[in-house]
C-alpha cells in the first residue's frame, strides 16, 4: 500500500535507516506483564463467575469465609483492574514508547524489577482480600501496606517511561507519548488521593474524595492509557495514518482540563453543597468534547478502512471498543442530570455502565493491542486467527448481554426504588431475570478471555526461535 | 485534629500548581510546532519502523 507514510519514511537519510535497523527491543518487560495480565485475567474471570452466580444462587459456595460475596467482589474488581487491565496497559506502553521515541527502553532491569513487584503486589493482593484484610473504600481496597508498594511501582514505571522518553530520537511526540505522560501524572495524584489523602479527611469530605479516586480511576488512568493504546494501534493495525494529529491533541488538553472534576457526580442527591453538584454536572457534560475528539478522530481515520474490519481482528476489537467507550461516555454525563441521577444512581446501572467502560471500551483496546505485539513481542505468528475470532465474538456478544441488560435492569430498579409502596425485598425478588442473563453473559465473557488466554499461551509456547522474522502483514490479520 | 481547613487550603493549592503546569506545557506545545502547519508529519512516524527493517527493528 503506498501512502503518505511511504513517502515519508522514504524521505529519511540511508545512514539513519541503517542505523535503526540495527537496534534491537529486548521486550523483556513487555513481555512479563503481559503473560501475567493475561494470567490474572483468567484467573480473575472465574472469580467474576463465581460472584454473578451468586447474584442467582445466594447460598452457592456456603457460609465459607473466603467464597462469600463481601471478600470475592474487591478481589474481582482489583484483580481486574490492577491485575489485568493496568497491568496489560502497561505492558503496551513498554512495548509502544520506545518504538514512538526510536530508542531502546531506557531500563530493561528496572522493568522487570517493576514487573516482579507488581506480580508481589498482586498475588499479596489475592490473599489479604480471601483474608478479609481490606480498608473497605471502593476500589481502594488494598491494605495501605500494598499501596506503598503499588505507589514504588508506578515510580519505577514513570522514571521508566519518561527516562526513555526524554532519550527518544525525535523532538515531536506523537499523541500516544503525550496520554502515556499524563497518565503517569495524573494516576500519582489520583492514587495517592484515593488511597492516602481519605485517611486525613472525616465524613463528607472524605467520601466526596473517595469517589473522585473511584470515577477518575477510570476517567484519569484507564482512559488516557486505553486512548494511548488505540491512538497507536488503529492507524497501526490498519496501516492507515492518523486524520488528524491536532484535533488528537484538543482531546487531550480538553480531556485534561475537564475530568478531575466529573467524580462528584455519584454524590448528587448527596450532602455535598450545591456548587459542587452543580460543576460537577457541568464538567461532566463537557466530556463529550474529548470523548467526541477522540471517537471522530477514530471514525475518520477508518474512513474507507472498513473493510479491514472483515479479516482484522485487532481492528475488530479497536473499533468496537471506540464505539463502547462513545456509549459510556455518553452514559456518563446523562448520569450526572439530576433526574436520570434519581432514577439509576447506585443501581445496578452503575456496574453496566462501569464494564462498559473498563471491559468493553479499554480491555478491548488491550486485547487489540495483545493481539498485534504478541507475535511481533515473540518473534511468531498468532497461535489462530479462528480462535482469536471466537474470543472477540463471545466477548462482544456476552459484554452486551451484561451491558444492555444492567441498563435496562438498573432503570426498572431505580423506579421500583423511587416508589415507596414496593417494599425493598420485592425489588430484589423482580431482579431475578436480569441477574440470570447476567450470568449467561459472564459464561459468554469467561468464554472469550479463555480463547483469548489459550491463543495468547499457545502462541508464546509455540514461538519460534529469535531471528525468524514473522510476516506482519499475516500478523496483522 | 480537625483536617478539614489544612486539606482545602492544600487542595486549592495543588490546584494552582496543576494549573500553572498545565498552562506551561500547553504554551511549549504550541512553541514545539503541535498546533502549527506542520503538525500533522508526526502522524506519519509510527509506520517508519516497520518500514525500514521490521517491527522489532530485526532486518
Amino acid at each position: 500500500m503506498q501512502n503518505e507514510s511511504t513517502i515519508a519514511a522514504a524521505e529519511i537519510p540511508v545512514s539513519e535507516s541503517a542505523k535503526r535497523t540495527e537496534m534491537i527491543h529486548e521486550d523483556t518487560t513487555a513481555k512479563l506483564f503481559l503473560l501475567s495480565s493475561v494470567t490474572y485475567f483468567f484467573i480473575v474471570g472465574i472469580i467474576a463467575l463465581l460472584i454473578a452466580a451468586k447474584f442467582v444462587m445466594p447460598s452457592f459456595l456456603g457460609t465459607i469465609p473466603q467464597l462469600t460475596y463481601g471478600r470475592l467482589r474487591p478481589l474481582h474488581v482489583n484483580g481486574m483492574l490492577f491485575g489485568w487491565l493496568l497491568a496489560c496497559d502497561m505492558a503496551l506502553m513498554y512495548y509502544v514508547v520506545p518504538r514512538l521515541c526510536g530508542v531502546k527502553l531506557w531500563s530493561e532491569k528496572l522493568g522487570i524489577a517493576t514487573g516482579v513487584l507488581w506480580n508481589v503486589i498482586i498475588l499479596s493482593a489475592v490473599v489479604s482480600f480471601l483474608m478479609g484484610w481490606n480498608q473497605g473504600w471502593e476500589y481502594a481496597e488494598l491494605p495501605l501496606i500494598l499501596d506503598v508498594g503499588v505507589v514504588l511501582a508506578w515510580v519505577m514505571f514513570g522514571a521508566n517511561v519518561f527516562m526513555t522518553i526524554a532519550n527518544r530520537k525525535y523532538q515531536a511526540m506523537y499523541v500516544t507519548l503525550w496520554y502515556a505522560m499524563g497518565t503517569i501524572l495524573w494516576t500519582a495524584f489520583v492514587y495517592l488521593t484515593g488511597n492516602f489523602a481519605t485517611l486525613f479527611t472525616t465524613g463528607v469530605n472524605q467520601a466526596n474524595l473517595n469517589w473522585m479516586y473511584v470515577h477518575n480511576a477510570v476517567g484519569l488512568i484507564f482512559t488516557p492509557v486505553g486512548l494511548a493504546i488505540a491512538y497507536y494501534f488503529i492507524p497501526k493495525a490498519s496501516n492507515t495514518p492518523l486524520y488528524s494529529h491536532k484535533l488528537s491533541m484538543i482531546g487531550f488538553w480538553s480531556l485534561a482540563f475537564v475530568y478531575v472534576w466529573t467524580g462528584a457526580h455519584h454524590m448528587l442527591h448527596g450532602p455535598i453543597s450545591q456548587w459542587l453538584q452543580t460543576i460537577t454536572i457541568v464538567f461532566s457534560v463537557m466530556l463529550l468534547i474529548p470523548v467526541w475528539a477522540a471517537v471522530y478522530n477514530f471514525f475518520a481515520t477508518m474512513k474507507g478502512q472498513w473493510h479491514q474490519l472483515r479479516d482484522n481482528v485487532s481492528l475488530k476489537f479497536l473499533m468496537s471498543g471506540v464505539v463502547f467507550y462513545l456509549l459510556t461516555c455518553f452514559q456518563g454525563p446523562m448520569h450526572s442530570l439530576h433526574v436520570v441521577n434519581a432514577i439509576v444512581s447506585k443501581t445496578d446501572w452503575i456496574p453496566g455502565h462501569a464494564h462498559m467502560a473498563v471491559l468493553g471500551a479499554f480491555s478491548f483496546f488491550a486485547i487489540a493491542g495483545t493481539y498485534y505485539a504478541l507475535p511481533r513481542l515473540f518473534n511468531t505468528e498468532l497461535y489462530s486467527d479462528a480462535l482469536a475470532n471466537w474470543s472477540f465474538w463471545l466477548l462482544l456478544i456476552g459484554g452486551l448481554g451484561f451491558f444492555v441488560t444492567l441498563w435496562l435492569g438498573g432503570f426498572w430498579q431505580g423506579w421500583q426504588w423511587n416508589n415507596p409502596a414496593i417494599p425493598f425485598i420485592d425489588t430484589v425478588v423482580a431482579l431475578q431475570p436480569v441477574w440470570a442473563v447476567r450470568l449467561g453473559s459472564g459464561f459468554l465473557m469467561f468464554g472469550g478471555i479463555v480463547a483469548f488466554g489459550y491463543n495468547v499461551l499457545a502462541t508464546v509456547l509455540g514461538a519460534k526461535g529469535s531471528g525468524v522474522e514473522a510476516n506482519p502483514a499475516e500478523v496483522a490479520a | 485534629m480537625d483536617y478539614t481547613y489544612p486539606s482545602v487550603y492544600f487542595a486549592y493549592f495543588f490546584f494552582l500548581i496543576v494549573a500553572i503546569g498545565a498552562l506551561y506545557f500547553f504554551v511549549k506545545s504550541y512553541r514545539d510546532g503541535y498546533w502549527g502547519d506542520e503538525g500533522e508529519e508526526i502522524k506519519y512516524r509510527i509506520f517508519e519502523e516497520e518500514e525500514l527493517g521490521g517491527e522489532n527493528g530485526r532486518k
